[in-house]
């Protein structure tokens, strides 16, 4: 990260701050170490997984899925609404949309990464441990513990990445670094590198929802750091836990099939 | 001799540390006041699954078989710090500088019950089970070069899970486990294939019976300092050992009825008992129970073990299987 980027990242994040979605007056329960306790199953409920940015609806990749493969609707949940990639990465997004039913990493079970893990449509939990911060996905067995210790750095680079915490008040607020640039934002195709650095912001806002905001800073892929923010809804059920959802088997033929042994051959 | 001495004794002379030595050390508490078991556990390798028969009922080596143990892990370290990639043959697993071979204790197995420490005999369901399995083939355990299709490999080659146990039993290479707890909460992380179970421990019941799950469902409660988890809803395509690199003689195959009773003891500062009661009357004629004694090791790191995001093997294996046939048919 060179001097000026960094700089423009503080300065983002200054200006971003948790006032930007937190009640004034809620304060939320503790955790046995006296932080705010944001344990629980959240889930995003936006269009975020489908497109990080206003989209209007469209075709699925797959006519025979009929309305259940097809994409509904949704708005931007970029602050100033658009991606500001550079050129040359904008054109490498239109290709990877142009190729999506194959070549989303979504589509072939792999580990979604960070940010794109937490607005999947799949539930994901919070647990707070003396050891660190829990985060458990359902889809792809996919986790993370954040150390709230002294930071480390990345030992090498991974789906999840390498994750520091620190509280900012009753704000979570979690370093991303080491990502291996291979998972995607959504099913869009957007995308980043392995420079990708996300600093992520979990605020507690009142009993049922957690504001969730990402900063993320790609100089090779983007021109400048942004943010996208959004709620992150509990689920309130009775006894709710996460299920299992090993999606590799279901992915197989798609990936392999290819090469399996044809009949009469 | 007082009655505890003479306990202690008893305990060390039967090596496999049973719950007796938990009377003589009392674990610490979390916050919240449940006994913290927290910490990095990984397995440690080298303790067969079933006894080798002529040891009978005995359930830890003499000072001579240990010493011979002991002479061969040497020789083995020293054969591993010659290897390199170039000097290992092509193959589908690692070179051999990459394989944990563990620290030889005197276990003589994992399985402490039945007394000899060996499997029970399979009922006749179940033999004919694994007999018909896939057209007469049996279900995939260790590779044999089968190459039709995906499903002629086991769970593990495939990157799905290594199942519940399988993921606890050691392997060939990371082994990490890590525990974590939260009030009403306790995390079982496993290293290889990057599986996180979140145990409650408020009592609630089990999912419905229609949800089947590879990892099962999980209810943990204490009694004393010991955790108890109890685990249902299995699904019947798993294998307990579930992988090519494995123990001779895994037990394999199991059903979707299979109720596993795990029981967590940490009986001292860094060593936790780690028990396992196998109960599946449809596949084994009685229940048996594994004992791994977990070492402490506050330096070990669990890796991102990205088993499916990686998997370059199972396109090879399958191309490479096309490719021969296409040569054989020329």
């Amino acid at each position: 990260m060179t001097i000026a980027t960094g700089a423009a990242v503080a300065v983002l994040l200054l200006a971003a701050g948790p006032a930007s979605a937190q009640s004034s007056t809620y304060r939320p329960p503790r955790a046995p170490d006296g932080h705010a306790d944001l344990s629980g199953i959240y889930e995003a409920l936006d269009g975020a997984n489908w497109d990080l940015q206003d989209h209007s609806p469209q075709a699925g990749t797959m006519w025979q899925t009929g309305a259940i493969g097809s994409e509904p609707a949704g708005e931007s949940v970029v602050e100033g609404g658009v991606i500001p990639y550079k050129p040359a990465a904008l054109e490498k997004k239109k290709v990877n949309f142009a190729n999506r039913r194959t070549n989303d990493p979504e589509a072939k079970c792999y580990m979604p990464g960070i940010p794109r893990a937490n607005y999947m449509p799949y539930p994901f939990q919070i647990v707070q441990t003396p050891r660190g911060i829990m985060f458990v996905y359902e889809f792809a067995s996919a986790n993370r513990l954040v150390n709230m210790g002294k930071p480390e750095e990345a030992a090498s680079d991974t789906w999840m990445g390498t994750n520091n915490g620190h509280w900012e008040g009753d704000t979570l607020v979690v370093d991303v670094t080491g990502l291996n640039g291979l998972a995607w934002f959504d099913r869009a195709g957007d995308f980043a590198s392995n420079q990708l650095h996300v600093v992520e912001r979990y605020t507690r806002v009142d009993p049922y929802h957690l504001n969730y905001e990402a900063t993320i800073e790609d100089p090779s892929v983007f021109t400048r750091p942004w943010k996208i923010s959004m709620p992150l809804y509990r689920r309130v059920e009775k006894n709710a836990q996460l299920l299992e959802f090993k999606c590799v088997e279901f992915v197989e033929e798609l990936l392999y099939g290819q090469f399996k042994k044809q009949a009469g051959k | 001799m007082t009655l505890r001495a003479f306990l202690f004794i008893m305990a060390i002379g039967s090596g496999v540390l049973p719950s007796v030595c938990a009377q003589s050390w009392k674990p610490p508490k979390t916050a919240w006041g449940d006994p913290d078991l927290q910490g990095m556990w990984p397995g440690n390798m080298g303790v067969p699954l079933q006894r080798p028969e002529k040891l009978g009922t005995r359930t830890t080596l003499t000072d001579q078989e240990f010493a011979q143990k002991e002479a061969q892990a040497k020789k083995q370290a020293e054969a591993d710090s010659q290897s390199t990639a170039a000097s290992d043959s092509v193959g589908i697993g690692p070179p051999s500088y990459w394989v944990e071979r563990g620290t030889p204790t005197r276990q003589t197995s994992l399985i402490i019950d039945p007394p000899n420490g060996r499997l029970p005999p399979l009922t006749a369901e179940e033999q004919k089970l694994r007999k018909e399995a896939r057209g007469g083939k049996g279900f995939p355990g260790e590779w044999r070069g089968e190459a039709d299709s995906y499903d002629d490999l086991n769970i593990y080659y495939r990157c799905i899970t290594r199942g519940l146990l399988g993921s606890i039993i050691p392997v060939v290479y990371n082994n990490g486990n890590e525990i974590l707890q939260a009030p009403g909460l306790v995390i079982i992380r496993n290293e290889m294939i990057h599986e996180t179970r979140v145990i409650p421990l408020d009592g609630r019941p089990h999912l419905n019976p229609a949800i089947r799950q590879y990892l099962g469902d999980s209810r943990g409660h204490w009694e004393g300092n010991t955790l108890v988890i109890e685990t249902t809803n299995f699904t019947d395509k798993d294998a307990i050992g579930s992988n090519g690199a494995g123990y001779p003689g895994d037990p394999g195959h199991h059903s979707a009825d299979l109720k596993l009773t795990e029981r967590l003891t940490r009986v001292s500062a860094d060593t936790l008992n780690y028990q396992a009661t196998i109960d599946d009357p449809k596949t084994w004629t009685l229940p048996w129970t594994i004992l791994i004694p977990l070492k402490r090791n506050d330096h070990y790191q669990l890796l991102e073990y990205a088993c499916h995001e990686g998997n370059i093997a199972m396109g090879d294996i399958l191309s490479g299987a096309r490719a021969d046939e296409r040569k054989e048919t020329k």
